[in-house]
């Protein structure tokens, strides 16, 4: 297994009376893309202000190389960004000029490298008269300056139109496929993220509900079976003493099963023996989105 | 701490606003001196001189805290230096190294263009009239690096660049010390701290140049003074900032 190159161990933060992370425990490998996946809101953006140094965790540790204390010059091998900003009167150029020199960074190209890779080097406008999707560029190139082993992104496509998105996307892969660095990326659109990274953490008001690598949510986003009954939480007490398959009840009442996919004939039996009124049973293709939805417990919009 | 200043110089060479800015006041210099040549002599200089010092202190030390320390606030800088793994002690530091930096080369500057005003103008100044000049200099410029460093409490307090270069300018302006010094005359005030007026930056600055004009060592123990007042500011700068998490 490869070594582990940033760890968190119940890693908490609280704002006065509001948990924003609460307990996490995550781990990123050498190689890995990681999709960091949740609402707005759930806390991803707190749980990289916290490994970056820029909020103080409540509870847990942070292990970034294995070492839990002098952080510092651990950050200094990586790169982030977290809401692109930059000098408003300085161009691209100038901006990644500053960084080099801020960051100690001699090598020669290095700025018209990444000016490129993020389709940047024929900008000479300052910074103030960017668009959002250009923000967004620059603020990757900004993260990537120096080549770092590792990578943090959070929301990269946030406010990016399709064609950027999709450039944005090439970026991540170009990146890692050129340096070989490891990268945390967050989005709150998973179907994007399933593009690129090789494994997923889910989380959702401050908790990583599950993670899961890349094939493994293929696995889980394949078949499911559809139950509309009288009484779902009946219904999925019935199942489960019945014939042992462990069903998710969603906010509209419907009942899902993950298992028993070829045995729609039993689970009806079971259903019906148990009193309960079954309106509609049938085998789905559950989507990303879909997987997402059901994993934080609601229908609300991802 | 070296590549943060090497980078910061770099950036505010590359401010064009900063050029335009200092022409706008060198030019304006230039043309109102122009205006009032025939009724300038060559001693007029100084007295000319010291009246610009104080409306200069407020015009480059806003500017110049501005550019050296609101901007970073408004471009979330210092999340990016944080994140990247500078400590909040070497920022203080490099900041108010930059800011004194800045400030000199400022305030050696403007004696100098004074009396090349003048000179083009067929006024050249003495060596005497230039030593003066470079004197009364001495105290705004001491001034504006003492508040810029009282006001980095603020900055790395707050991080909102308003509330920072409000703050500034109701020193600079000495609203703030105009405040204390009516605190001051308060008899209980005074009773329990007298000459307290004498050991604000307003005083101080003042004593400094005064001593230096006077010559011996009188000017050592204001200079002390000072230089506990700045180191203070910036530890509780310092403080404020890693008490502090980081704005978004």
């Amino acid at each position: 297994m490869l070594q582990p190159i940033l760890q968190t161990h119940g890693l908490t933060k609280k704002y006065k009376e509001f948990t924003a992370l609460n307990n996490v425990s995550l781990t990123l490998r050498q190689g890995d893309i990681y999709g960091l996946v949740g609402r707005n809101g759930a806390g991803k953006t707190t749980f990289f202000k916290c490994v970056m140094g820029l909020a103080k965790p409540t509870g847990g540790t942070v292990a970034i190389d294995g070492k839990t204390s002098n952080l510092n010059a651990a950050r200094r091998r990586m790169g982030f960004m977290i809401n692109p900003s930059f000098f408003p009167y300085l161009d691209p150029r100038e901006n990644l000029k500053y960084a080099c020199h801020v960051k100690g960074i001699q090598t020669r190209g290095e700025v018209e490298r990444l000016l490129k890779l993020v389709g940047l080097s024929d900008v000479k406008k300052p910074f103030k008269s960017f668009s959002m999707g250009m923000k967004q560029r620059l603020g990757i190139a900004g993260a990537l300056l120096g080549s770092p082993p590792v990578v943090v992104l959070d929301e990269p496509i946030n406010g990016l139109d399709p064609q950027g998105i999709a450039d944005i996307r090439a970026v991540i892969k170009s990146a890692q496929e050129q340096t070989g660095a490891t990268l945390i990326v967050s989005s709150h659109i998973l179907s994007e993220l399933d593009l690129v990274a090789t494994r997923f953490g889910f989380i959702e008001q401050g908790v990583l509900l599950k993670e899961i690598t890349h094939k493994d949510l293929h696995d889980h986003t394949k078949k499911s079976l559809i139950i509309e009954v009288n009484d779902a939480q009946k219904a999925a007490a019935v199942l489960q003493a019945g014939v042992g398959a462990a069903g998710t009840v969603t906010s509209d009442g419907r009942l899902i099963l993950e298992s028993h996919l070829n045995e729609p004939h039993q689970i009806a039996r079971a259903l019906i023996n148990g009193g309960i009124e079954l309106y509609d049973l049938h085998r789905q293709e559950t989507t990303l989105e879909e997987y997402f939805m059901r994993l934080i417990g609601g229908g609300q919009d991802a | 701490m070296l590549k943060y200043i090497h980078g910061e110089i770099y950036r505010l060479l590359h401010k064009k606003s900063m050029y335009i800015y200092f022409s706008v006041l060198a030019l304006g210099y230039f043309f109102l001196t122009l205006v009032r040549s025939s009724g300038l002599s060559t001693g007029a200089i100084v007295n000319d001189a010291l009246n610009l010092f104080m409306i200069l202190s407020v015009l480059t030390g806003g500017f110049l805290f501005s550019a050296v320390y609101t901007d970073d606030l408004n471009a979330k800088n210092l999340i990016m230096l944080v994140g990247f793994g500078m400590s909040k002690v070497k920022i203080v530091l490099s900041k108010f190294i930059l800011m004194t930096l800045s400030s000199a080369v400022v305030w050696v500057l403007i004696p100098l263009y004074i009396c090349f005003v003048h000179a083009v103008m067929g006024r050249p100044a003495s060596a005497e009239i230039i030593t003066t000049l470079y004197t009364s200099a001495m105290p705004h410029f001491l001034k504006i690096v003492a508040f810029a460093a009282v006001s980095g409490f603020v900055v790395y307090g707050s991080q909102r660049p308003t509330f920072s270069m409000v703050a500034f300018l109701l020193l600079i302006l000495g609203v703030v010390s105009n405040l204390l010094t009516t605190a001051a005359n308060l008899e209980f005030v005074n009773s329990i701290a007298p000459n307290f007026i004498d050991h604000l930056m307003s005083g101080i600055a003042p004593r400094i140049l005064a001593g230096v004009m006077v010559g011996g060592s009188s000017w050592l123990l204001p200079l002390l003074e000072y230089v506990i007042y700045t180191a203070a500011a910036l530890v509780l700068s310092m403080l404020a900032f890693l008490k502090k998490e980081m704005e978004f």
